[in-house]
């Protein structure tokens, strides 16, 4: 074949080639059923952050959990949990999901917070998700702390703190169970005359994981109480403090829950 | 020797499959904001195998069904069972397996057209 008899056929393989290629990726690309979490959008992976949340909550596996939130950008950070779990509760979504996300946050700063543990070799996941798949090693588990069915909180101190480094006013929550180890998850209702409004404890990891709070508003009158629990208090307003120097500002009320030792 | 349009037809159709071939196969479109049901077979046996843990724990079987529901059009009991095969074949652990095989017996036994509840 000479030159001129290879024409048509290149001319041909180019315009095809053109053609396959616009066809491919432009007119009727491949469908997308490899796509890792990492992927998704960013609503749907909070949705799945949410079912990893509810999924730890239903089996309490944390190195599966933070293996599983390891898919996701982002995700393994007790920050964004707690943010996600205020989110989900803002929106009026799932409240079981939100109190899984905050517990799944809790548990992820506990597990920081236990060097000691020890680690040693074990199966990875049984999932089989590629980025897990390999041999890991877990920390021994540490138990989060939980209540004593049946032993009721009791409010045990209410102090107004002048040294809070909050901006605003704010009522700080702390609850405790009978050992003194703080309790996340317990759910806090604050009423006042306009309304009312909730949160969880362990959304705040940094400050314990017992730990609450909620921005007081000036002149308006609070009740607390815990959730499924008589423990109350009530009465509390924005109070001012006076500094040595006698300036003012305003403080904090610090309410302590404690769950008694069962008798 | 064929003539130069039969040559140029034999040139087009390698040609395209060669595109193709690439844009397919090779290189294909990157997509990202992407929904659950674009998840790759193990990734999706895992999401569906956290719905089952979720639900033995809740017994919530309407916010399974609307978890199954982002995984894709297909009867929520055949995604289940899709993902079971999924995990007997790469030899799951028996409690994950129970889940799985749980949530579909109860997806079984819910009575043909049923809705999910959205409200």
């Amino acid at each position: 074949m000479n030159r001129s008899g290879w024409t048509p056929l290149l001319l041909g393989l180019v315009v095809g080639l053109a053609a396959g290629l616009i066809y491919g990726w432009v007119l009727q690309p491949a469908r997308p059923t490899q796509a890792a979490p990492t992927s998704l959008r960013s609503d749907f992976q909070d949705e799945y952050a949410a079912l990893i949340a509810s999924a730890f909550a239903a089996t309490g596996d944390l190195p599966r959990a933070r293996a599983r939130l390891g898919l996701l950008p982002g995700a393994s950070d007790s920050d964004h949990l707690n943010a996600l779990a205020q989110a989900w509760l803002a929106t009026g979504r799932s409240e079981s999901e939100a109190r899984a996300l905050a517990a799944l946050a809790a548990g992820l700063v506990e597990r920081t917070a236990t060097p000691s543990a020890v680690a040693a070799p074990t199966r990875p996941p049984a999932t089989n998700p590629p980025a897990t798949a390999a041999v890991t090693t877990r920390p021994r588990a540490t138990p989060l702390p939980t209540l004593t069915p049946g032993a009721p909180f009791r409010l045990s101190e209410r102090d107004l703190v002048c040294d809070d480094p909050a901006p605003e006013p704010r009522i700080q929550v702390i609850v405790l169970d009978a050992a003194g180890e703080g309790v996340p998850d317990i759910l806090v209702q604050v009423i006042w005359d306009a309304g009312q409004d909730q949160f969880y404890t362990g959304l705040k990891p940094d400050m314990g994981v017992g730990f609450g709070d909620f921005t007081l508003a000036p002149d308006t009158v609070y009740t607390v109480q815990l959730a499924d629990s008589d423990a109350i208090a009530t009465g509390l307003q924005a109070e001012t403090c006076t500094s040595p120097s006698g300036e003012t500002h305003w403080g904090s009320w610090r309410l302590t829950f404690v769950q008694p030792e069962a008798p | 020797m064929p003539s130069k349009w039969v040559r140029f037809a034999i040139g087009l159709a390698i040609g395209v499959l060669l595109g193709l071939g690439y844009a397919w196969r090779i290189q294909p479109v990157a997509y990202y904001d992407t929904a659950p049901d674009s998840l790759r077979q193990d990734y999706r046996a895992d999401y569906i195998l956290m719905t089952a843990q979720a639900y033995r724990a809740d017994g919530d079987l309407r916010l399974a069904l609307l978890r199954l529901a982002a995984l894709g059009p297909q009867p929520p009991a055949g995604i289940v069972s899709q993902a079971i095969a999924f995990a007997r074949a790469n030899a799951f652990a028996a409690d994950d397996l129970e889940a799985l095989q749980r949530l579909a017996d109860d997806l079984a036994a819910l009575p043909a057209g049923a809705e999910i509840d959205g409200s």
